[in-house]
């Protein structure tokens, strides 16, 4: 059993009357990166500002490196959703200073502030102005101010927000080689994409509930609808079990009822049907959560 | 504890180096240089031009002499006063200005009192002429020379020398009126100091605080520490730049006025009463902090510099109340009004630093006062740090009382 590195339990929030965060219930272990997912407004960010205890929940308990909100803040590293640095600063005095509320040496600081405006190639920049910088730099020298004090739960809020393709990649290989170091990360976004590419679990919100909760690989098999991708370059007769059939060149999307993918295969098998390719499609991401919050909007 | 120096480093660091600071700290003996350099300029002229108006010039004075009893002068006179035979002659030489001022002496001048001047102006300097310790001698050195000694002669021309035994303060009197003033003035200057001192220092708290809050740092800096560790942090930091501030004026200012203000400066504090230099210190001391942790309280309430600019000024008048109503002070210092702003503690530090050096203040005021700023700095702490933390989240609105309050409540 992975141990546990943060816990909510039945945590409320409300503002004059508004439930932002409603019952919200999870649990984010060591070594993973956890995704905390939904749309513009679902109360990710207000989860998260509690969890930082710059908001107290109204209900509900948080236990973050086993102690309540707001004891050990150290070995927490913390990117808002709403960015700022002292823009009339030096970028490397940021850092240090950043660093050295969160317990580390000046030396220590200095040094590792350095190293990381390196992987995230500012390191040229660190004798400038934080308003030299462009909006992309600032964005990375925010991630930078997150990390440098060598967290062990590192908590992004919006991430890949503003920034471009190229750094992106950048950033997800960097928050991939702090999971490779044993660090715990849990970030916010609402690009289903990133997320499905980085996250090992996630936590889905809607209207400040969770709709959506664990293992991501678990999750969209559950949520797979038989589908299954097939290429051939010979014609596609009736097969049994399938119910639709979409066609694109020589590719086709078969929807599957009664029958599994392992037996459809068995299937062309016999039939001698040339099998160029076969996928068992999962759907993506995103096309489950429309479909979960649907579902829940029937209800 | 750490943090909060670290906080207070940082905020002195970033901020000693502001162009701002600079150019405000260098501006005020600049100022001052160039005023010396004015008065050095036209001073002369002004300095003379006064002394004229002021001194009449006692060299040259004639008498005529009809009631006869100045005839002939005393020798010690020769040399200032000369004696004219009769008006005309006197007229004459007022006219030729070999003498500024003719006293005509009346034959009925010991019923009537009368003297007769003369002069080609007439006005001011003459005025001056009948009040001047030089004429009344030489009205009593004539009148009554064969009758009294010279010793008494003096006693009558100048009957009081004041030296002034106040029964109240104990102990012999220290220093005479020198001492007295300076009781007075190094509160009253203290006083002003204070107000100085927030009004500056908590001018850069808001600009900090607001700048935090724009720039959205604040919510980083909230999650390494706390919001009373931040708030802490400020005010020793902004205080300790204020304090820097106000000790290059200082210093500047005793530089520029020359020695004597220097010297007047460091013989301060011996001779005023050591307690109420000794509570002087104190009442800074717990003054500054009750302020600048309101401050920056306050300061985050605001949507931007100007709102928290303006909310931050109410306080900041409340400093400077006793300055204000300190002309009530000199007629009773131990009035009602004055006792309640002495325990109330924002207007405390001030109050009781003008009130100390008037009068014995009841010892029941003193502790009272220091006891109950002693006891509000920790609770202003704690409700300007929440209101701090929720000032400072909300983005582009004030908050209402209703929230206010419900800050507050929640632990």
């Amino acid at each position: 059993m992975p141990q546990t590195i943060l816990e909510t339990r039945n945590l409320v929030k409300r503002y004059n009357g508004f439930t932002a965060v409603d019952d919200l219930s999870f649990e984010v272990y060591e070594g993973e990166i956890f995704g905390l997912l939904g749309p513009n407004g679902a109360g990710k960010t207000t989860a998260i500002r509690t969890i930082m205890d710059i908001f107290k929940p109204d209900e509900g308990t948080i236990t973050v490196l086993g102690e309540p909100p707001g004891v050990v803040r150290r070995r927490i590293g913390y990117l808002p959703e709403e960015r700022g640095l002292y823009q009339d600063l030096k970028v490397l005095d940021v850092l240090v200073y950043l660093a050295q509320l969160k317990g580390t040496s000046r030396s220590t600081a200095r040094e590792q502030s350095l190293i990381w405006l390196d992987k995230v190639e500012l390191g040229d920049w660190a004798n400038k102005k934080v308003q030299d910088l462009s909006r992309g730099m600032q964005q990375k020298l925010q991630f930078v101010a997150s990390v440098v004090h060598d967290p062990q739960l590192l908590i992004l809020d919006e991430p890949f927000q503003g920034l471009d393709p190229i750094n992106v990649d950048l950033l997800k290989g960097l928050i991939r080689d702090l999971r490779s170091e044993g660090k715990t990360v849990m970030l916010s976004a609402h690009q289903m994409n990133l997320v499905e590419a980085l996250c090992d679990r996630i936590l889905l919100i809607d209207d400040g509930k969770g709709v959506l909760y664990g293992d991501l690989a678990e999750i969209k098999r559950r949520h797979a609808p038989g589908t299954v991708r097939l290429r051939t370059s010979d014609p596609l007769v009736e097969l049994p079990g399938v119910i639709r059939v979409e066609q694109r060149d020589d590719t086709y999307t078969l929807t599957l009822e009664g029958v599994t993918a392992q037996d459809l295969l068995r299937e062309l098998l016999e039939r001698d049907i040339s099998v160029g390719s076969f996928e068992v499609a999962t759907a993506p991401l995103e096309d489950i959560f429309i479909a979960v919050v649907k579902e829940r909007d029937d209800a | 504890m750490r943090r909060v120096l670290i906080v207070a480093r940082h905020e002195y660091l970033v901020n000693v180096r502001r162009v701002g600071f600079i150019v405000m700290t260098l501006l005020v003996p600049l100022i001052g240089a160039l005023g010396l350099f004015v008065a050095a300029f036209f001073g002369g002229q002004a300095a003379s031009l006064l002394a004229s108006t002021f001194t009449p010039e006692e060299g040259n004075i004639g008498v005529v002499d009809q009631m006869g009893a100045f005839t002939p002068l005393l020798s010690e006179y020769e040399e200032r006063i000369s004696l004219y035979l009769d008006e005309e002659q006197g007229r004459a030489a007022v006219r030729e200005e070999k003498i500024t001022t003719l006293l005509v002496i009346p034959e009925d001048y010991i019923e009537t009192g009368k003297v007769i001047i003369i002069s080609k102006e007439g006005g001011f300097g003459s005025a001056i002429l009948e009040e001047s310790d030089t004429l009344r001698a030489f009205f009593v050195d004539h009148l009554l020379r064969d009758e009294v000694d010279p010793a008494l002669r003096q006693r009558l021309a100048n009957p009081i020398e004041p030296v002034v035994v106040s029964l109240e303060q104990e102990g012999e009197p220290e220093g005479g009126p020198l001492s007295i003033i300076l009781n007075m003035m190094v509160p009253y200057f203290l006083g002003m100091l204070l107000v100085m001192t927030i009004f500056v220092s908590s001018g850069y708290l808001l600009q900090g605080v607001a700048k935090e809050k724009t720039s959205r740092v604040i919510e980083i800096l909230l999650s390494s520490v706390t919001a009373r560790e931040l708030l802490a942090g400020k005010v020793l930091g902004l205080g300790a730049l204020g304090l820097t501030q106000i000790s290059i004026w200082l210093a500047s200012s005793v530089v520029l006025s020359g020695g004597s203000a220097g010297l007047l400066g460091i013989s301060l504090p011996f001779m005023v009463r050591p307690q109420v230099l000794i509570l002087g210190v104190v009442y800074y001391v717990l003054g500054f902090l009750v302020y600048a942790v309101l401050m920056g309280g306050v300061g985050a309430l605001g949507t931007n510099q100007q709102e928290s600019q303006q909310l931050a000024g109410i306080f900041s008048l409340m400093a400077a109340i006793p300055l204000m109503v300190s002309g009530f002070m000199f007629t009773n210092p131990n009035m009602t009004f004055v006792r309640v702003l002495s325990w109330f503690p924002l207007t405390a530090p001030t109050m009781m630093l003008l009130r100390m050096p008037m009068a014995e203040v009841p010892m029941v005021d003193v502790v009272g006062s220091i006891v109950m700023l002693i006891i509000s700095i920790p609770i202003i702490l704690w409700a300007g740090s929440k209101l701090f933390r929720m000032g400072l989240l909300m983005y582009g609105k004030r908050p209402s009382l209703r929230q206010i309050a419900r800050a507050l409540r929640q632990a």
